[in-house]
């Protein structure tokens, strides 16, 4: 990609957030995470690790803050001053919001990380040179660099563990930026198939690893763009817009009914994550 | 899942080129070189593999006991990734993280991979021949009766040969144990339903009050639990289910509840009864035995004694009075105690008054095959080999699967007991502390690269068998599965019973085929009904549910006063099972140690949790290294400080502190197990586990406690991040 290249189409490279103007066309990935339903339990995150090829950096490197963790499980008290966290925790899972807007790509001085037609913020890793601009400008701190040379040098898989590595995913290398990608490698499955078959991916067809291993099925995921999906319709419900940045439930301040939110919202950032809140019975 | 039939043992020549690379890096021709195998060129490959496309295969997962279902990624010969069986009824597809580390396991780089005979300190790596032969003397020389098994939960085909082992021997001496495992709540069930473990329907409840049960994250069959944890929350026609838990220290489940009450360790059953009271006094009808058990049982009284409010009780009693069914559990935190019998029993006996049972508490389903029922542990197992082996009555011991010299308390002394035992063999996947000892270690398979059967504790709906295959090609040639040998061991004793199997596989295949009819196969063709079961992965069985009684009765209930206070050791220990490293088998996967703890977010290490009262009197902040010291032992360890604990009371987790075992294990954290105070349930004998009173010193340095969560502790600092509101405010019915 050359500079007068970049600079030129511009447009086609640095996708505005969402308006009527440009919508999506066929595929725009958004997930829907249920915190009532949401135990805290990490098997997402774990589940991450065994798709995407993360590293377990061991305690130093971990207590330098250069853990992997492309989903991480937050755990929020909310006791103010009661003697004990007696409404137990809040727990969140923290992934890459796939910002429609996102503060991260603007910033990138090598077009590493860009928007994808789908809507995914996507990170080329043999773009990247390891500025570290984006890691610095998200707002949800979900990038993560590569301080070392996890495969080789940090050995962090040891023979045999590297046999487990999934050959879909590139193994990354020191110097770059890395963040979770919505599992686009299945994703890219799923589109292929349905493409062969003349058809568009159809609800359910694919799954992230997060959402496949949770327990409780507090995640979804899907087409935001076909009104059938679990998704859209968790969406429509919620009356939660893509391309707003203040929602129908912020205007609401008695009787509230929805719980539907983004995180953030107010950066205008237009995340493709919408998080419903967590419920605590007021009887007990 | 491949669904039409093929050849597995073709499938796996082909995927023998994996074990066949790693057999060219050791000495000696391979098998390909040899000619007796061949390499197939993916250019004719089979119809089922085509490259860099993954096949799933379905098999269960060895993490812990609860028999989910699993379908592991294979492709090239390699298994990838783990996920949850869609149709295996326990786990509907889902995992935890515990069963995605599995990979882990099978992977790991510390497994051993040849038999090891002691030679002074070293293991000598010598063949397979020579090993069962060596046992083969041993086992010939010694008495019959001093020959001894010690394993943890077994169940399926390799219970069964193990028993027609110990048959051949005459031994009898089979020992079950288990560090971490419900066995006074299943006494308790036994006597109150009539079954160790009832069906818990958590879905039909809409309140659901549990005294410790960590349902949610390590109790029994937590996937499963999870799965009915989400319809319970959804509730029938949107009315939301409601969750309370009662305990001295939050588990993920208190963590996920509507109320969590911290109540005065100990005191769990003279809350149930309380509540009884109190649930008459509301109007509910109770028979007079038990209305004039629990009379005494005033609001203050319990409130007084067990440090609930007045309001809580009071508020707890209308929900119970008002939302029917519910479902009361009874969980490590009420049984671990020298009373815990009592309180198990007192809980019970809420939940007959509450009119649950039949309703949100119900019978189980029976296993049509007792001989391949599970045997579940206790610790008062491993007692009874202990007197055994102080009283030289066993001269041979074989350890399988279970890890008594890192997780028995220290009282026990059982590395010193176990060197009375003049011949020790231990089958093991790891050179964890137990193998350390042994005199002859046998490596076994991973579970990946393993036949097997498996029938689950706990069945989620009907009795089901579950299918363990291989999902690939072995990764060391020289480890062995637990059936093989089990099956060589038997062809000393009884070859004419056992010398027509070639191998575990060929016996699996053929008992399973001998009771097609009893599976559902009874008009198929033997390799179509065996290729059927292996794709599906498990078996779901026509069976009976066991008789369910209602007998919990308020006799002989004895709940004795909160503990007195003990000047020298002043506060109570309570070691915490967490869902990463439960008893500590799995402390040698690193994607478990770098998971962070729910509740404090560590990781790589153990930690000391106190609650910021306990920290403020004895004078220390977050990351003081403090010496915790029971009249046993004592072990170091970081304060965590957080307000999810009884002020009375600290916590340290088990599972870590290993001294052997592997790179990612060894040396990190300490090891509670070793301080555990000799305190026993009064009924069934078993450890009570959170008798042990400790004292807490200052041990000098302060360390930064590595931990997921940032420099503000878990506050939002303002920021609108994780919401909450009202349940009365939403309409979940609506909700898609």
């Amino acid at each position: 990609m050359s500079i007068t290249n970049l600079l030129q189409n511009w447009s086609d490279f640095r996708q505005q957030h969402p308006s009527d103007e440009r919508p999506h066309q066929e595929y725009k990935w958004a997930m829907s995470i249920d915190l009532d339903l949401c135990t805290g339990c990490n098997a997402c995150s774990v589940a991450c690790y065994a798709e995407n090829n993360l590293p377990a950096v061991g305690k130093e490197k971990f207590s330098h803050g250069h853990s992997h963790h492309w989903l991480r499980i937050e755990r929020y008290w909310h006791n103010e001053d009661r003697e004990y966290a007696d409404q137990g925790a809040q727990f969140l899972p923290m992934m890459c919001q796939q910002c429609e807007a996102a503060p991260c790509e603007t910033v990138c001085p090598v077009g590493a990380t860009n928007h994808t037609a789908d809507g995914l913020n996507s990170q080329v890793y043999n773009r990247c040179v390891g500025s570290r601009y984006c890691n610095a400008n998200c707002p949800y701190k979900a990038r993560y660099f590569n301080w070392y040379d996890y495969p080789t040098t940090a050995d962090v898989w040891p023979a045999p563990m590297e046999q487990q590595l999934n050959p879909d995913v590139t193994v990354r290398g020191k110097g770059v930026m890395e963040k979770c990608t919505f599992c686009v490698q299945r994703l890219t499955v799923a589109k292929s198939n349905a493409r062969t078959e003349g058809r568009s991916v159809q609800d359910g067809e694919v799954q992230t690893a997060c959402q496949q291993a949770c327990p409780t099925g507090a995640i979804s995921f899907g087409n935001l763009i076909d009104p059938e999906s679990r998704v859209a319709k968790q969406w429509e419900k919620q009356q939660v817009k893509l391309n707003h940045d203040k929602q129908a439930k912020d205007a609401v301040h008695d009787g509230d009914k929805l719980r539907g939110y983004r995180i953030l919202e107010n950066l205008r950032t237009y995340p493709s994550v919408m998080y419903l809140e967590q419920l605590r019975e007021g009887a007990i | 899942m491949i669904e039409n039939s093929f050849n597995r043992r073709d499938f796996l020549k082909v995927l023998g080129w994996g074990g066949a690379t790693v057999a060219l890096s050791g000495c000696g021709n391979t098998s390909v070189e040899d000619g007796r195998e061949y390499v197939t060129s993916y250019v004719e490959t089979a119809d089922y593999i085509i490259p860099s496309i993954g096949t799933y295969f379905n098999s269960t997962c060895a993490q812990c006991d609860a028999g989910c279902g699993i379908m592991g990624r294979v492709r090239e010969g390699r298994v990838l990734k783990l996920e949850g069986n869609p149709d295996s009824p326990i786990n509907s597809g889902k995992m935890c993280g515990l069963g995605q580390a599995g990979v882990q396991a099978h992977y790991n780089p510390d497994r051993v991979r040849e038999p090891l005979l002691r030679n002074g300190d070293k293991g000598e790596a010598i063949t397979w021949e020579k090993a069962l032969q060596l046992v083969n003397e041993k086992v010939a020389s010694a008495n019959p009766g001093s020959v001894a098994f010690l394993t943890g939960g077994v169940s399926g085909h390799v219970k069964v040969l193990l028993k027609n082992y110990l048959d051949a021997i005459g031994s009898d001496r089979h020992y079950v144990y288990e560090a971490v495992a419900p066995s006074v709540v299943r006494a308790a069930n036994k006597k109150a339903y009539g079954v160790e473990m009832p069906r818990l329907r958590l879905d039909r409840a809409k309140v659901v009050v549990s005294f410790g049960a960590d349902f949610l994250g390590t109790w029994v069959s937590p996937v499963h639990f999870s799965r009915q944890y989400a319809k319970f929350r959804k509730g029938v026609n949107g009315e939301r289910g409601v969750l309370v838990q009662v305990e001295s220290k939050m588990t993920i489940t208190g963590a996920n509840a509507d109320r969590w009450l911290a109540i005065r360790p100990g005191t769990e059953g003279i809350l149930a009864l309380g509540l009884i009271n109190a649930l008459i006094a509301a109007g509910l009808t109770v028979p007079a035995e038990v209305a004039a058990a629990v009379k005494d049982y005033t609001l203050d009284r319990v409130s007084n004694d067990t440090g609930v409010s007045v309001e809580h009780i009071g508020k707890l009693t209308a929900l119970l009075k008002d939302r029917s069914p519910s479902l009361v559990i009874a969980g490590g935190a009420a049984e671990g105690y020298a009373h815990g019998s009592q309180n198990a029993a007192a809980v019970a006996l809420l939940n007959q008054v509450l009119g649950n049972v039949g309703k949100t508490v119900e019978a189980p389903a029976s296993m049509p095959f007792p001989q391949m029922a599970p045997i579940t542990g206790n610790r008062s197992s491993l007692q009874a080999l202990n007197d055994s082996i102080a009283k030289d009555e066993v001269k041979v011991l074989f350890n399988c699967g279970a890890n008594p010299v890192y997780s028995a308390p220290a009282s026990m002394n059982m590395k010193e007991s176990l060197k009375k035992v003049p011949f020790k063999v231990a089958f093991a996947h790891y050179m964890d502390e137990t193998a350390m000892e042994a005199d002859l270690v046998l490596p076994l398979n991973s579970s990946m690269e393993d036949w097997g059967t498996v029938v689950p504790e706990y069945f989620a709906e009907g009795a089901q068998l579950n299918i363990q295959q291989p999902l690939m090609e072995k990764l060391h040639p020289g480890t062995l599965g637990m059936g093989d040998v089990l099956l060589a061991l038997l062809k000393q004793r009884r070859p004419a019973e056992y010398n027509g199997y070639e191998d575990y596989y060929a016996y699996l295949k053929n008992a399973m085929v001998a009771i097609k009819g009893a599976l559902g196969g009874e008009n198929e063709d033997d390799d179509v009904f065996w290729d059927s079961v292996l794709s599906q992965g498990v078996v779901k069985l026509t069976s009976s549910s066991n008789a369910l009684v209602s007998s919990a009765s308020a006799a002989g209930l004895q709940l004795p006063p909160p503990a007195a206070e003990d000047g020298t050791y002043p506060l109570r220990l309570i070691p915490a099972v967490t869902p990463n490293m439960r008893d500590g088998r799995h402390a040698n996967e690193p994607w478990l140690q770098e998971s962070p703890d729910p509740l404090t977010t560590i990781v790589w290490d153990s930690w000391v949790e106190m609650h910021p009262k306990t920290a403020a009197k004895l004078g220390v902040v977050e990351g003081d290294i403090v010496e915790v010291a029971s009249k046993n032992g004592a072990i170091k360890g970081q304060v965590y400080v957080f307000s999810g604990i009884h002020p009375d009371v600290i916590s340290v987790p088990l599972g870590y502190g290993h001294e052997a075992m592997g790179r990612y294990s060894k040396g990190v954290g300490a090891n509670a197990f070793k301080i555990l105070d000799p305190v026993f349930d009064q009924q069934t004998g078993e450890l009570a586990m959170y008798e042990t009173r400790v004292k807490v010193t200052k041990a000098g340095k302060r360390v930064i406690v590595v931990k997921d969560e940032g420099p503000a502790g878990g506050n939002q600092s303002g920021r609108r991040i994780a919401l909450r509101m009202a349940s009365g405010k939403v309409n979940l019915a609506e909700e898609v």
